[in-house]
C-alpha cells in the first residue's frame, strides 16, 4: 500500500493500533508464601492484573507413602496414613482400616464403629474450624482465627483424651479401636475404653462448637467486605467439578449433593439424621458456607451418636500376626477435604502389594489451572484458600 | 527564661524537642493499646510480662529488640533510596504535628494555611512508601509501593474535599481558628448557649468520608492492600529490618495519632470542651478525642477483612468523591442562605 | 450403597463391551482392552461423570521391595481408573493391562480433564507413556530424577542402607528375610 492509497482510504478503513505493547509478567508465588498453606508454588503468567496461565508446582512435600507402604505391615501403615492430611489425622485412618477389614472379612464391633464415627466427625469439625478461621485471615481479617481455634482446642482435647494424640491418633486397629488412655500396664487393664466423662464433655463441646458457628456467621458471613471478596469469585460449575474429581465441600459448594456418608457404608452413618448442605453458585462464598453448615451437621451427628452409643467389645478377634488374603478392594470415605480412598492390593502378605492413595486435596487442586485462568491476581488468594487443601494431602 | 522564650530559634528548638519526644511516646502508647485491645477482642491476654505489670513495656522492648537487629540491605537494592525511604515516611508524619493545636497556646506554629499544610505534609509519607517499594528490588515490594501510590491518588481527593466543608463552615484554614469556630455558640436554648463540634453541625458526612480516607491513607485494614501480609508478604516492608523497619512501624502509629488529631480538631472541636478551660485542659481533651478515634481505628482493623484493590478504587471514585462534592455544595449553599 | 457392586459391574461391562468383570469385596471392577481404554471412558462419561482417580500397579514375580506375590504373576503394568456418579454413589474401577516392554497407553485427559495430573503421576512413578497427553512432565519429582520409584525393581535405598530396626519390632518386616527377634 502506498502513501497515496492510504490517503485515499476512507477513515473507517484505516486501522489504528492503539493497543499498548505490554509483555506478560511472570509472577511466582511460593513455595514459601503465607497464603499457600505450606509448600505450594504457583507460577503465574499475568498481563497486568489478569492471569493468563497458572501452573501449580507441587511435590515439595512428597514423601512417597505409596512406596513406603509396600515395605510395611498393615498395622504400621496406620501411622503413615494419618499423616497424609494432618489436619484431620483420625479420618484418614478409616478408609484404610475398612478396606483391610473387608479383605480380611472381619466384622468390626458396633461400639468400635460408633467410636470411629464420633472421632471422625470430630476430626471433621477440627479441620473445618481451621478452614473457617484461616480463610478470613487470608482475606485480611485475623479475629475469626482466634475464636474458631479456641473451640477447636476443646475438640482436640477430647480426641486426645480418647486416643492420646491430638493430630496423629494412630488409634484404629484392624478389627476395632484401641484406646491408649491411661498409660502404664496396671492402668491399661481398667481403662481400655472411652475415658470417664467423655460423653458429657462431648455434649458440652458440641454446644460450644455450635456457638462459635453462630459467631462466625455474624462475624464473617455478615461482613460486607467478605461478601464483596467472595461472592461470584472462583465459580466451579458442577460439570467441571465432576470431571476434575473435585469432591467434598468444594463439590457440594457447586450444588452437587454428593456425600459418601449418605451413599457408602464404611461407617454406620445411615443410623443418624443429618443434612447435606449444598451451595448455589459454586463460588468461594458457597464453599465457605457449606463448611460452616457441615460443622453444625457434624455436631448433630455426634450428639446422636453419643446418645445411642452401644456397649460391647472394642475390637474383633484378630490373629496376632495379621496376614491379609489375596484380593483387591477400594474403600473411600467422606473426609473433611473430600473423597479419600485406598485401593489395597493384597497378595497374601503381611503388607500390601500395592497401596493406591486417593487423596481429596490432590484432585481438588488439579482444577486450579482451569479455575484461575482469566481471574484477577488479588483473587488468587481468595480462590486458593477456598479450596481448603493441605499440602500433605496433595503430595502424599 | 522569658528571654529565652522570646528568641525565635530557641523557642523553635524547644518546640521541636517536645514534638520529637511526645509523638514517639504517644505512638508507643497507641502500639500498646493496639496490642492489648486486639488481644482482648480475640480472647487472648496480649503482652503480660514485659515491665512487670500488664506488659506495659512491651512496645519499648520491641523497639529495643528491633534496634539490635541487623540493618539488612538487599544486594540489588538502590542503597541511598532504600535507606532514606523510612526517614521520609517518619518525617512526613512528624511534620503534620507542626500545626496540631493542643491548646490555644500549645502549638508549634499556627499557620494561616494550617490544614492545607497538614494535608500536604501528610501525603509526603506516600512518596517514602513508593521509594521503599521501588528500591527494594522485590516484585512484592514494588506492587505494594504501587498500590500505596494508587491509593494515595484515590483517597487524597475525598480527604481534601471532606475538609473543604469544614473550612467553608469555619471560614478559616487556621487550625486554632477552626477550633475557635466550633467553640462559638451555635444556638441558644433559653439563656444557655450551645456550641457544637462540626461533626454535629452537619459535617457528619464529611467526618465519615474523612475517617474512611484517613484509614486508606494510613494503609490500615480494610485498606491495607499495600502491606497485605497474605498476598504481598508485607509489601513494601518485606525487605526492611532493624531500625529502618522500626521507623516505618513508628511512622504508621504516629500517622494514626496525626490523623486522629487532625480529625478531632476539624470535626470534634479539638482541644475545646464546653465548660472546661482550654488553656489548662486542652491537651487532655484533645488526647481524649484522639484516643476515641484511635480506638475506632483499632476496632475496625480487627473486625474487617481487606478489600480488593479495584473495589477500593471504585469505593473512592464512585462513592466518596461524589458524596464529598455534594457535601461541599450543600455546605456552601447553607452558608450563603443562613 | 444403593446399587449393588455386582449389578453395577455387569452393567458397566455391557456398556464398554467387556466380559471380564468382578465385584469382590464390594469393589466393582471391569477389565477392558488397552486399545478400548479411551473409548471405554468416553462411553461411560455420560453415566459416570465423576472422575475419581487413575493409577497403576506393577505386577512382577520378583521384587526388590516388600514381599513378592505368593503365586507367580504375569509381568505387566495394570492401569486402573475409578469413575463414579453422584446420584446413587455408584463407583467402578476400570482396568487394563499394559506390557512392560511397550508401556504405552492412550491418555484419557481429553475425556476427563482431571486425569491430567493423575496420568503425570503414573507416568513418572511407573514409566508408562500416556500418548496424547498435553504435558507429560514430572509432577512430584525433580526434573533430574532418574528411574520410576513405584516400579517393583526400584529399590528403597534407605532400607538398603539401614534396615528398619527389626529387633524392636514384635513381628518381622515384609522385606526382612530372617527375623532375629519375634517378641
Amino acid at each position: 500500500m502506498t502513501a497515496g492509497d492510504r490517503l485515499s482510504m476512507h477513515h473507517s478503513e484505516v486501522q489504528v493500533s492503539v493497543e499498548l505493547q505490554t509483555p506478560d509478567m511472570t509472577l511466582n508465588l511460593g513455595p514459601q508464601h503465607p497464603s499457600t498453606h505450606g509448600v505450594l508454588r504457583l507460577v503465574a503468567r499475568v498481563d497486568g492484573e489478569v492471569i493468563k496461565e497458572v501452573e501449580p508446582v507441587i511435590g515439595y512435600m512428597h514423601r512417597g507413602y505409596e512406596k513406603l507402604a509396600e515395605v510395611r505391615t498393615y498395622p504400621q501403615i496406620t501411622a503413615l496414613v494419618n499423616r497424609i492430611d494432618w489436619v484431620s489425622g483420625f479420618a484418614n485412618e478409616i478408609p484404610f482400616m475398612v478396606a483391610t477389614e473387608r479383605l480380611m472379612e472381619i466384622e468390626t464391633p458396633e461400639r468400635a464403629q460408633y467410636i470411629r464415627l464420633i472421632l471422625t466427625e470430630m476430626a471433621r469439625i477440627s479441620s473445618h474450624l481451621i478452614f473457617l478461621s484461616s480463610y478470613p485471615l487470608e482475606l485480611g481479617a485475623s479475629t475469626p482465627l482466634m475464636h474458631a481455634l479456641r473451640e477447636r482446642e476443646r475438640v482436640l482435647d477430647l480426641i486426645e483424651g480418647v486416643t492420646g494424640g491430638r493430630f496423629h491418633p494412630n488409634f484404629n486397629r484392624i478389627g476395632g479401636v484401641r484406646p491408649a488412655a491411661g498409660a502404664g500396664s496396671a492402668q491399661k487393664k481398667v481403662s481400655q475404653d472411652l475415658p470417664e466423662g467423655f460423653l458429657d464433655q462431648t455434649r458440652q463441646a458440641m454446644q460450644h462448637v455450635r456457638d462459635v458457628c453462630d459467631d462466625m456467621e455474624d462475624l464473617v458471613l455478615g461482613n460486607e467486605i467478605f461478601l464483596e471478596r467472595t461472592k461470584g469469585i472462583g465459580i466451579i460449575p458442577p460439570s467441571k467439578a465432576l470431571e476434575y474429581g473435585v469432591s467434598g465441600p468444594s463439590l457440594r459448594g457447586s450444588g452437587v449433593g454428593f456425600d459418601l456418608r449418605k451413599t457408602d457404608d464404611y461407617l454406620p452413618y445411615s443410623e443418624f439424621e443429618f443434612d447435606v448442605p449444598t451451595g448455589e453458585n459454586g463460588d468461594c462464598f458457597d464453599r465457605y458456607w457449606v463448611r460452616l453448615e457441615e460443622i453444625r451437621q457434624a455436631a448433630r451427628i455426634i450428639d446422636q451418636a453419643v446418645d445411642s452409643i452401644p456397649s460391647g467389645e472394642l475390637q474383633a478377634k484378630v490373629p496376632r500376626i495379621i496376614k491379609v488374603p489375596k484380593g483387591e478392594a477400594y474403600v473411600r470415605a467422606e473426609n473433611p477435604k473430600g473423597e479419600m480412598g485406598f485401593y489395597v492390593v493384597s497378595e497374601g502378605g503381611r503388607g500390601p502389594y500395592r497401596l493406591k492413595i486417593r487423596s481429596a486435596s490432590f484432585s481438588n487442586l488439579s482444577v486450579l489451572p482451569w479455575l484461575l485462568e482469566g481471574q484477577l491476581v488479588p483473587d488468587i488468594i481468595a480462590i486458593l484458600g477456598s479450596l481448603d487443601f493441605v499440602l500433605g494431602d496433595v503430595d502424599r | 527564661m522569658s528571654a529565652l522564650l522570646d528568641s525565635f530559634w530557641a523557642l523553635l528548638a524547644l518546640k521541636l524537642l517536645v514534638v520529637a519526644l511526645v509523638v514517639p511516646g504517644v505512638s508507643m502508647v497507641i502500639i500498646y493499646a493496639e496490642l492489648k485491645i486486639s488481644a482482648h477482642m480475640q480472647s487472648r491476654v496480649g503482652p503480660y510480662f514485659a515491665g512487670g505489670r500488664w506488659g506495659w513495656a512491651q512496645p519499648l522492648a520491641d523497639g529495643l529488640k528491633f534496634m539490635q537487629k541487623e540493618d539488612l540491605v538487599p544486594a540489588d537494592a538502590d542503597r541511598p533510596v532504600y535507606k532514606v525511604a523510612p526517614m521520609i515516611v517518619l518525617a512526613g508524619t512528624m511534620a503534620v504535628f507542626v500545626i496540631v493545636p493542643f491548646s490555644p497556646k500549645l502549638i508549634v506554629q499556627d499557620l494561616d494555611l494550617g490544614i492545607f499544610f497538614a494535608l500536604a505534609a501528610g501525603s509526603v509519607g506516600t512518596i517514602g512508601v513508593l521509594m521503599a517499594g521501588w528500591s527494594s528490588a522485590n516484585k512484592y515490594s514494588l506492587m505494594g509501593g504501587l498500590r500505596a501510590a494508587a491509593q494515595l491518588i484515590a483517597y487524597e481527593l475525598p480527604l481534601v474535599l471532606a475538609v473543604v466543608g469544614v473550612v467553608i463552615q469555619a471560614g478559616t484554614m487556621s487550625m486554632v481558628g477552626i477550633v475557635e469556630a466550633q467553640a462559638q455558640t451555635w444556638f441558644h436554648v433559653g439563656d444557655f448557649g450551645v456550641s457544637l463540634p462540626f461533626a454535629l453541625q452537619g459535617q457528619i458526612i464529611g467526618f465519615g468520608i474523612f475517617m474512611t480516607a484517613a484509614l486508606a491513607e494510613l494503609n490500615r485494614t480494610p485498606f491495607d492492600m499495600p502491606i497485605a501480609e497474605s498476598e504481598l508478604v508485607m509489601g513494601y516492608l518485606t525487605e526492611y529490618s532493624g531500625i529502618r523497619f522500626t521507623m516505618f512501624f513508628l511512622g504508621e502509629y504516629a500517622g494514626m495519632f496525626a490523623m486522629s488529631a487532625i480529625a478531632s480538631t476539624l470535626f470534634l472541636g479539638g482541644y475545646y470542651f464546653p465548660g472546661l478551660d482550654s488553656e489548662v485542659f486542652g491537651p487532655v481533651i484533645l488526647m481524649g478525642k484522639v484516643g476515641l478515634l484511635v480506638f475506632l481505628m483499632i476496632w475496625i482493623r480487627w473486625t474487617f477483612p481487606r478489600l480488593r484493590e479495584d473495589q477500593l478504587q471504585s469505593l473512592a471514585w464512585k462513592w466518596l468523591v461524589p458524596l464529598a462534592l455534594l457535601n461541599i455544595a450543600v455546605t456552601a449553599t447553607l452558608k450563603v442562605v443562613f | 450403597m444403593t446399587v449393588s457392586p455386582s449389578e453395577l459391574a455387569e452393567r458397566v461391562a455391557g456398556i464398554v463391551g467387556s466380559d471380564r468383570f468382578s465385584s469382590d469385596y464390594g469393589t466393582a471392577k471391569v477389565r477392558v482392552g488397552r486399545d478400548r481404554w479411551t473409548a471405554a471412558h468416553e462411553a461411560l462419561k455420560a453415566e459416570l461423570p465423576y472422575f475419581s482417580w487413575l493409577s497403576a500397579i506393577d505386577w512382577a514375580s520378583e521384587v526388590s521391595v516388600g514381599d513378592p506375590p505368593e503365586e507367580a504373576v504375569e509381568d505387566r503394568f495394570e492401569v486402573l481408573s475409578c469413575l463414579g456418579n453422584t446420584d446413587d454413589g455408584a463407583m467402578v474401577v476400570l482396568s487394563t493391562d499394559v506390557a512392560k516392554d511397550d508401556a504405552r497407553i492412550d491418555s484419557v485427559s481429553g475425556v476427563f480433564g482431571g486425569a491430567n495430573w493423575h496420568e503425570r503421576e503414573a507416568a513418572e512413578m511407573f514409566g508408562i507413556e500416556f500418548t496424547g497427553h498435553p504435558n507429560l512432565t514430572k509432577l512430584y519429582l525433580v526434573d533430574s530424577f532418574e528411574g520410576h520409584p513405584l516400579r517393583k525393581t526400584f529399590p528403597l535405598l534407605s532400607r538398603e542402607v539401614k534396615p528398619w530396626p527389626g529387633t524392636v519390632d514384635v513381628e518381622d518386616m515384609p522385606s526382612t528375610e530372617n527375623p532375629e527377634d519375634a517378641g
